[in-house]
């Protein structure tokens, strides 16, 4: 056959289609994907949806929505019983662990910034860089239960220390550095060493190199740093529980009111509302702050 | 690009970089006996260099040569495993670290700082040595019309072409008043026709400034059109040093030869030595040419006749007298058309040779010797040292 009839042929004949069975059978895989990727959302975010939804209806332990009420709310800040006519004064049943987590919650992300801008930029160029970042993620490996029990034992019995606020402070900060220095690791095993060699051969002194160079471009890193450790530390029960003295955390009060039986129950439905609403609004501006110059950044120190 | 650099040489601004606080001439860098290993490999083998003020001094080599290791001895960014002393500009260095030198360095990679403006890039230098704001701005805006990007004071350093960053790490550099400016392969990442045009840049501006410039490079063309003068280094340790002229037309060694291009290096025994000629077995041919090696060398020592593709002449019979050139006889081998010139190669019994015809009109392919003259090769030792 010559070359002129071989493309006739092709030319005169239909264009060629898959069946509808065929296109579904070639595609089902990508709709497999759709569902099961909708539905692992749907099992994230409904039963807190649904949380939300009963903090606002007068009788959230029958599990039905309606009736809806902003007066478990009102409990929450001012206490029960002191709706008739009393004064109103904040309850400081639930403002107390706040007030200890947040201020738990910011020691420990000054700890994972302070460690993780230290620790991070070195980690990538030390010898034995593989064992040792494994041992400075295991605590992510180790049930937080087994870390906890370990850290109560050694301290409480090993050392016949007090527990008591530093405790808890400790305790939070093992349980968030991990995650802080990965998100360090992110941004400073990216970092050009070769910045500070320029730095040095300006003039710069080591002091400056740091201030000057290392800092504001691992920025991101450390704020992200910061945020994982406020974020951990504050929600944070397993470690809370076994390092604590008499303190009781936030979610300590929520863990102990949620075993209780009585007519603060409603309660957790709201605080852990406001806690979630809290936690999504600082994630996004954390992320506005740390990573609003990101696309930036990664150009930069791509080119540079 | 001569146009533009001579526009830039009559309106450029003045500056006060690279005034000169001694003499013209005199010795502003001293290196004596630095090694240099990264364990097991030994980068630099006692190597001793000196640079005069104002000189252009190239460090030519291939990758793993040294001579960055070198460059980056005397920026202070390297502590060499052994050094004797370092001086710059009359004061002991050897143990000062780099950002106690006044010396700077333009990188290959640019090493722009990718947080700051140009404008704070170039200033930063100054910054670290505690400058008022305003005496920084104005020296960045005239560092930035020395190296022809005046404007480019606020742009963000992502936002430049490689050209760009070039001349900002170039100008970053040169705002110091360094002693001694290094420059590491800086046109390493730049295009051809980019390249060329900075050399000439570069050279304007080392006439200009009158500042001393060391210069790394891996490329002999960069180092024959710069240079004052040219260290080549091979293994650590330098193996021919002197002006362009001499690495080009006087190879101390078939290396050198070689790296400089030499298209034929025609292998073979010492023969004779008279009067700094040498007479080179190779096979049933006796051939002469200077003998640009150090020293003399013994009969039956291996040697190299280095001679340049544009340096032979084809034909059937050499017009000139036989005492003053080399005669072969050949076979035309295949013609390769390069354009400007015609590379013919040719088979011979002293091996393969390439020669260089510019005359278009010329039948190569009929050709059956070669000659070139005595004087317009160089016999050279085999060895590298």
């Amino acid at each position: 056959m010559t070359v002129l009839a071989e493309q006739t042929k092709y030319i005169g004949a239909a264009p060629r289609q898959l069946t509808l069975a065929q296109r579904i059978a070639e595609r089902w895989p990508a709709w497999g994907s759709i569902f099961i990727g909708y539905f692992v959302l749907l099992i994230i975010y409904f039963p807190i949806l649904w949380l939300m939804i009963l903090s606002v209806s007068s009788e959230p332990l029958t599990g039905f929505a309606g009736d809806w009420t902003l007066r478990w709310y009102d409990d929450m800040l001012y206490g029960t019983g002191q709706r008739e006519g009393e004064a109103y004064a904040v309850n400081s049943r639930v403002f107390d662990p706040l007030l200890l987590s947040l201020k738990l919650a910011f020691i420990t992300a000054a700890l994972c910034m302070v460690a993780s801008l230290l620790i991070g930029p070195i980690l990538p160029r030390v010898r034995f860089r593989g064992p040792l970042l494994l041992g400075y993620l295991m605590p992510l490996m180790v049930p937080g239960i087994v870390a906890s029990v370990s850290l109560f034992l050694f301290y409480r019995l090993g050392l016949h220390w007090k527990m008591g606020e530093w405790s808890l402070g400790l305790a939070h900060f093992v349980w968030a550095f991990p995650f802080a220095l990965l998100a360090m690791l992110v941004v400073s095993s990216r970092f050009d060493t070769r910045l500070l060699e320029a730095a040095a051969d300006l003039g710069a002194s080591p002091w400056r190199r740091f201030w000057d160079i290392q800092v504001p471009i691992l920025k991101p890193g450390i704020f992200a740093a910061g945020f994982f450790g406020f974020l951990l530390s504050f929600n944070e029960l397993p470690f809370s529980i076994f390092m604590r003295a008499g303190d009781i955390t936030l979610p300590i009060y929520l863990w102990i009111q949620s075993g209780a039986h009585n007519s603060s129950v409603p309660l957790i439905f709201a605080l852990s509302t406001l806690i979630t609403i809290a936690s999504i609004v600082l994630t996004f501006i954390a992320i506005k702050v740390a990573f609003g110059e990101k696309t930036v950044t990664v150009k930069k120190i791509r080119t540079a | 690009m001569a146009g533009d650099v001579a526009v830039m040489n009559a309106s450029g601004p003045t500056t006060g970089i690279g005034s000169t606080r001694g003499a013209v001439g005199d010795q502003i860098l001293e290196v004596v006996s630095a090694t240099h290993r990264y364990g097991e490999v030994t980068a630099l083998d006692n190597v001793s260099i000196s640079a005069r003020r104002g000189e252009f001094l190239t460090l030519l080599g291939e990758s793993g040569s040294g001579k960055t290791t070198l460059l980056r001895i005397v920026a202070g960014l390297e502590r060499p495993t052994a050094i004797n002393r370092i001086t710059i500009d009359g004061v002991d260095a050897t143990l000062l670290p780099a950002n106690k030198r006044n010396t700077t360095t333009v990188f290959q990679h640019y090493a722009l700082f990718p947080h700051m403006s140009v404008g704070e890039n170039i200033e930063y230098g100054l910054k670290v040595r505690g400058m008022p704001k305003q005496e920084r701005r104005k020296r960045a805006e005239k560092v930035l019309e020395l190296v022809r990007l005046p404007g480019l004071y606020d742009r963000r350093v992502h936002q430049l072409s490689g050209g760009q960053k070039q001349r900002i790490a170039l100008a970053r550099a040169l705002v110091t008043e360094p002693t001694i400016l290094l420059l590491d392969e800086p046109l390493g990442a730049l295009d051809e026709k980019l390249r060329i045009d900075m050399q000439v840049e570069l050279k304007e501006l080392h006439e200009r400034l009158g500042l001393t410039f060391i210069y790394v490079t891996h490329s002999q063309e960069e180092a024959l059109t710069m240079s004052d003068r040219i260290l080549l280094m091979r293994h650590g340790r330098v193996v021919q040093e002197g002006p362009p002229t001499d690495l080009f037309e006087r190879p101390a060694a078939r290396f050198v030869a070689e790296f400089m291009n030499v298209e034929n290096l025609l292998d073979g025994t010492i023969e004779s030595m008279r009067d700094g000629e040498a007479t080179v077995r190779i096979g049933s041919h006796l051939l002469r040419g200077p003998w640009t090696g150090r020293g003399t060398a013994e009969r039956g020592a291996k040697a190299c006749v280095a001679v340049r593709a544009e340096r032979i002449q084809l034909g059937s019979a050499p017009a000139q007298d036989a005492s003053s050139i080399n005669h072969v006889p050949c076979r035309p081998g295949v013609t390769i058309y390069k354009g400007k010139y015609v590379d013919q190669m040719l088979g011979t019994e002293i091996g393969p040779v390439k020669a260089r015809v510019w005359d278009r009109s010329m039948e190569v392919s009929s050709a059956s010797a070669f000659w070139w003259r005595v004087g317009d090769c160089a016999v050279t030792p085999i060895a590298a040292d």
